[in-house]
């Protein structure tokens, strides 16, 4: 073996980053902006305002919807208003294949919200881990790109060993490699643990799915079972075959909240109408790192108490603090924002490496740039900023379609990946540089035109300001950006105007 | 896990990391404009570390065990970010702001 094991950890680094970069980028994106999920889901439903969410009243009046539309269910879910969702959301299940039946009633009445149809910040958090495509393939395709990042990340820390001695520096006034060097560096090494922590967790959060033969081979097929033991979920009482009548939901609610002091958070009926029906009351996380509902199942017929999940074991509580970690439900407003800064990083990080790619390898004057060199270029600016331009499109749409329009939700979706495919295509047309000004430019409008269409299309005035001006902040650093490069860009042709000569050699990265 | 342990946590992060960069000959040069001895290099260096164990101290006693440690960690990244902006665009801000941050971190303490 003739090549350094740092040789060949920095190609490790440059192909495992190149090839997951893009996805990457996306999920780090979609998913910091997931931390705000609440605040989007707000934003995107001007019509409901927050009000006192009496958790048991409204179960019953979604449990009473549920019997009139779902009678034969073999499951229902009543999710209990939140400070962030001001309605009652139900969903039920009809068989174990079909997907989950849902509708969006309204606190006061029962009735089927008036709200605009919209996914809300939920649409971010699923695109998060699936792409917005088939689950499982979405899961999939997310995962094994994540578990590559982490081989980039850690074979990155081997590469770029100078991090730590260049641990506060960022040199603007050199060649533009080493400028983008050390941006992708420092963005890197700031939020180094969090890279690490988010990239990991992520990848075990769904762990179970990724290699789920420990559960069937300890299991022998019974996957509920591990769910029990791992005090996730109550266990699933078979239907007795036989009609049954039930008590009154309220009164067991109101023994349950007796019990534990979080808030409910979702009513579950297993086989309602059947002799052996069961109730379960799920309540809030407990304030922990840990990711776990306290919940009490009762008997339907009897009112009496079948069981309560048990406290955590410590491999459960090890796998539940990793969720944690990763959701960020603890934190506070402050120390989400340092969350949230974290994931830009992450972004950045990721941002930068793919620009670097193409930065070391620009083409010496004269030569022209080959198909490889034009295809990541063209990518790189379809999702670096062809994303932000999908996401202010999504924004916009949500405000400007029609709210009766049918199938709206999906619609929504639809302008978010029609704006992304069109700046992508722009992207690949364009001479590169013009395409990350114009671009970068259009991201910007397009975000600073989400507060104005906001105040123009509803009548909450100033309650949406902390987003309002998120949107304006993002606008502008994207408008800098692109007027950045456009500068960058006019001195350079200048400068070659001037002095026609060989361009300087790039520095290599291994010896950076 | 108040803003006021997070703003204290920043502050002590902040100053400590400031140190640790002076501490650096190529920092202490572009901020400083001149050189510097070892053994002012090495009291930076002693004061930036006392200061993060600071910060993880204070983080520890205000947010305890669970979550003491994700805040110390998310404060580092925050000011270590700031640091590096401010080397990078304006190096003479980087001294008055460190000295500035110890008694906004005493200022924290004593609401906190």
């Amino acid at each position: 073996m003739r090549q350094g094991f740092r040789q060949s950890m920095a190609w490790l680094h440059t192909w495992a980053g190149l090839v997951t970069g893009w996805v990457m980028f996306a999920v780090f994106v979609t998913g910091t902006a997931t931390y705000y999920r609440a605040d989007l889901s707000l934003w995107m439903r001007p019509e409901l305002r927050a009000g006192p969410n009496d958790a048991i009243p409204a179960a019953e009046r979604g449990i009473a919807y549920l019997k009139a539309h779902a009678p034969k269910a073999m499951a229902w879910y009543v999710s209990a208003p939140q400070p962030d969702r001001p309605v009652i959301a139900v969903y039920w299940m009809d068989s174990l294949e079909a997907p989950l039946g849902q509708a969006m009633l309204d606190v006061e009445t029962g009735a089927p919200t008036k709200a605009r149809d919209t996914q809300g910040g939920d649409f971010f958090y699923r695109f998060h881990y699936e792409l917005q495509m088939m689950p499982a393939l979405g899961r999939w395709i997310v995962g094994a790109a994540a578990m590559i990042l982490l081989i980039a990340l850690i074979s990155g820390i081997v590469t770029h060993r100078r991090i730590f001695a260049d641990f506060f520096t960022f040199r603007r006034d050199r060649s533009a490699q080493r400028g983008w060097l050390d941006a992708h560096n420092v963005t890197g090494v700031l939020a180094l643990p969090f890279h690490l922590m988010i990239t990991y967790t992520g990848i075990v959060t769904l762990g179970v799915m990724y290699m789920p033969w420990g559960v069937t081979a300890a299991y022998k097929g019974d996957d509920l079972r591990f769910y029990v033991e791992a005090a996730q979920t109550t266990t699933w009482r078979p239907a007795a075959g036989r009609p049954g009548e039930a008590v009154p939901l309220a009164p067991l609610l109101a023994r349950a909240q007796g019990e534990i002091s979080e808030p409910l958070e979702m009513v579950i009926v297993n086989n309602p109408g059947d002799a052996n029906a069961t109730v379960v009351a799920v309540f809030e996380e407990p304030h922990g790192l840990a990711h776990q509902h306290p919940q009490i199942a009762f008997d339907a017929a009897s009112g009496s108490v079948v069981e309560r999940v048990e406290p955590l074991k410590p491999a459960a509580r090890v796998f539940t603090s990793f969720m944690g970690l990763h959701e960020a439900h603890f934190a506070s407003t402050a120390l989400r924002a340092l969350f949230f800064l974290c994931g830009l990083l992450g972004a950045a990080t990721i941002a930068t490496g793919l620009v670097l790619w193409t930065v070391a390898r620009a083409p010496k004057t004269g030569e022209a740039p080959g198909f490889g060199l034009r295809l990541v270029r063209g990518l790189n600016i379809g999702t670096i900023l062809g994303l932000p331009i999908g996401m202010a499109a999504f924004f916009l749409g949500n405000r400007l379609l029609p709210v009766d329009l049918a199938h709206r939700a999906t619609w929504e979706g639809g302008v978010f990946f029609g704006a992304w495919a069109l700046a992508a295509v722009v992207s690949l047309l364009r001479p590169h540089r013009r395409a990350w000004t114009e671009l970068g430019l259009a991201a910007g409008l397009l975000f600073g035109a989400v507060p104005v269409v906001g105040a123009l299309t509803t009548d909450r005035g100033l309650d949406f300001l902390a987003f309002d001006a998120a949107m304006l902040g993002l606008g502008l650093a994207l408008a800098l950006g692109a007027r950045k490069v456009s500068h960058y860009e006019a001195r350079r042709q200048a400068a070659k105007a001037a002095r026609p000569g060989p361009a300087r050699v790039p520095e290599g990265l291994v010896e950076a | 896990m108040t803003p006021l342990s997070i703003a204290l946590n920043l502050a002590l992060s902040f100053a400590g990391l400031a140190a640790l960069c002076l501490a650096m000959d190529r920092h202490h040069r572009a901020i400083a404009g001149r050189g510097q001895t070892r053994a002012r290099a090495r009291a930076l260096r002693l004061a930036g570390w006392a200061a993060l164990a600071a910060s993880f101290a204070a983080a520890v006693v205000t947010s305890d065990w669970n979550f003491g440690p994700v805040q110390w960690i998310g404060s580092l990244t925050g000011a270590a970010l700031l640091v590096v902006g401010l080397v990078s665009y304006r190096p003479a801000w980087i001294r008055p702001a460190a000295l500035l941050a110890l008694p906004l971190a005493l200022a924290a303490a004593l609401l906190a």
